[in-house]
């Protein structure tokens, strides 16, 4: 339905979305993942047309974008960010405006507009300027502009940013309901609502595109490790040869003690092994009691920091390598003393990752206890 | 083309803007209708039209024009227009025909003068009918300065200066140096008001506004590149 090949966008020397392709098929819900910035709202507005691409070109349904602007926007229907709506027009008015534009048939226009206003819950507000509106309703009333016209595709960005939760779950219900005969594609920084929604997710990350796939997928891959935490009192001190009495175990540590003197431990298993059964008979032989016990899941929110972490470091590491080439061709001179500083970077670098780690563990605690 | 020119249209009297308008013109008109025709005991109305013109566009164009673009791009709604299946040509051509519309009404409504006047003597509807059909053709060219200068900026105010500027300093820039003359859109207006359709007039001010239109229409088909 929607393809996008080899599509840069240049202001200046500033790089806003860098040489991305990915494709969309018909009937797909697709969500744009990303921190601020990294060019989700740009690819959207390539996407309908709004901004001419640097390089490379955009289809949609066939069409090139660039080359049959009014036949490839016909088929789109676009929500921008931040709901641009016309203050002095009423939302029927609004409505009707958008599917003049859209070049609806004026037989039909009426049906479509107020088929469109009752799917958005706009009825009740429909004779009412879009200015008055509260900030929820305009985002439905921008939401009813992009979907009447029937569009194939239909593009949202950011569409739930300043809504309150009910009307957060009512506008993913719609969304989800719209997918059923469109293809949706959404931007968001909440990534629980794309998990939710979408049925695949783009990451992207200062211009780029870190991973595409099913959200349940990206979980997947980060799982690293089977963990459990488990809450115990353990009076004996047996904990610390429990790794020996269960030979699934390959790893326990401590995280915390608590005031009333459980302790809670973190422990890794063999993947693909559910070690709760086993941990409770053999805890239960040993004269340890359990508290707590939970199974650590890992959500598209560590799949997301981590792979834009991973990014980052492997963009830092590249940089290195050219440092120190350049640093090669340099002096012997420079060259001890570079290297001496550069041990000194590595060791400041581990210890910062020391703090890291233990900064984890203190957050995980911290999530736990909550 | 007609869904653009019925919302702008629209959003004249929407807003005050387009009542304004036709307030502000129709006092002009009544301040030289006092002035040149029956301070005079005339019954030409050519010089009413002409002074009409003169001062009144200067406020006039840029009110109907400095927010056609400039509102849209600060708002946002530029993206709703840039991104639905209609042609630039076709938007353009919708805001330039709506406000055409607006001075259409006010002309409508300065019949009443001729009206007063044939009360008292016998004007000349032929020649009264001429000084309309300049007087679109002048507004027609104001306009589409003012269009074009909303199209640069997105802050109305500065549309608004630039199409003031534009149209006061013309008048005066002639005296420097003729070779400013065929800038001013006033000088294109000068057979009118005896009754006489010039071809040269016409299709000067006819190209004045296709110049500024063309303009227009590319600095908005250029906003994709650039933005």
């Amino acid at each position: 339905m929607i393809q996008v090949e080899n599509v840069t966008k240049r202001y200046g020397n500033f790089t806003a979305v860098s040489n991305i392709n990915f494709e969309i098929d018909e009937g797909e819900i697709v969500g744009f993942l990303g921190p601020n910035g990294a060019g989700k709202s740009t690819t959207m507005n390539m996407i309908t047309g709004f901004i001419e691409p640097s390089e490379g070109k955009i289809i949609v349904d066939g069409y090139d974008i660039s080359k049959k602007p009014k036949k490839a926007k016909k088929q789109i229907g676009y929500m921008p960010e931040g709901v641009p709506l016309y203050g002095d027009l009423t939302v029927k008015e609004f409505v009707t405006y958008m599917a003049e534009l859209k070049g609806c048939e004026s037989k039909t226009k009426k049906e479509r507009v107020q088929k469109v206003i009752e799917e958005t819950g706009l009825a009740d507000v429909q004779n009412k300027l879009t200015k008055n509106l509260s900030r929820g309703y305009k985002q439905r009333v921008s939401m009813a502009g992009a979907l009447v016209g029937d569009p194939k595709v239909i593009i949202l960005d950011e569409p739930t940013v300043g809504l309150d939760p009910k009307q957060v779950t009512e506008i993913r219900a719609l969304i989800k309901k719209l997918g059923k005969n469109h293809t949706v594609i959404l931007s968001s920084h909440i990534l629980s609502e794309v998990s939710q929604i979408c049925n695949r997710v783009i990451i992207i990350n200062k211009g780029k595109i870190i991973a595409i796939d099913t959200p349940e997928n990206l979980e997947n891959k980060v799982v690293g490790d089977n963990s459990i935490y488990v809450t115990v009192e353990d009076t004996e001190g047996k904990m610390e040869n429990i790794k020996d009495k269960l030979s699934q175990i390959k790893d326990v540590r401590l995280i915390s003690e608590n005031e009333d003197k459980t302790k809670k431990y973190i422990i890794t298993g063999e993947k693909d092994i559910d070690l709760r059964k086993n941990i409770f008979e053999t805890f239960a032989k040993e004269g340890i009691t359990i508290f707590e016990m939970k199974k650590a899941d890992v959500t598209l929110e560590d799949a997301f920091m981590k792979l834009i972490d991973d990014t980052q470091k492997r963009e830092e590491e590249n940089t290195k390598i050219e440092n120190d080439k350049e640093s090669k061709e340099k002096v012997d001179k420079e060259e001890r003393a570079s290297d001496e500083k550069k041990e000194n970077k590595n060791n400041k670098k581990l210890e910062k990752k020391e703090e890291k780690k233990k900064s984890k563990l203190r957050d995980e605690n911290k999530k736990e206890e909550k | 083309m007609l869904a653009v020119l019925k919302k702008e249209f629209k959003s004249y009297f929407l807003s005050s803007i387009g009542y304004v308008v036709i307030g502000i013109f129709l006092f002009v008109f009544s301040v030289f209708f006092y002035l040149t025709t029956i301070l005079y005991g005339s019954v030409d109305l050519g010089s009413l039209y002409f002074y009409t013109a003169l001062y009144g566009l200067i406020i006039i164009a840029p009110i109907l024009t400095m927010r056609m673009f400039a509102e849209e791009r600060k708002s946002g709604t530029e993206q709703l227009i840039l991104t639905s299946p209609v042609s630039m040509i076709g938007v353009v051509f919708g805001k330039f025909f709506a406000a055409m519309g607006v001075i259409v009404i006010t002309l409508l409504i300065s019949f009443i003068y001729f009206f007063i006047v044939r009360y008292f003597g016998n004007p000349n509807l032929s020649a009264v009918l001429v000084h309309m059909l300049g007087f679109i053709l002048v507004s027609g060219a104001a306009i589409s300065i003012g269009m074009f200068a909303s199209s640069i900026t997105e802050n109305q105010i500065i549309a608004g200066v630039i199409t003031i500027a534009f149209l006061v300093m013309t008048l005066f820039m002639q005296d420097v140096n003729t070779i400013f003359a065929n800038a001013s859109i006033m000088n294109f207006y000068s057979d009118f008001p005896s009754g006489v359709i010039s071809l040269k007039e016409v299709l000067g001010l006819i190209s004045f506004t296709a110049m500024f239109i063309s303009f227009t229409i590319i600095v908005m088909q250029r906003r994709k590149l650039v933005k």
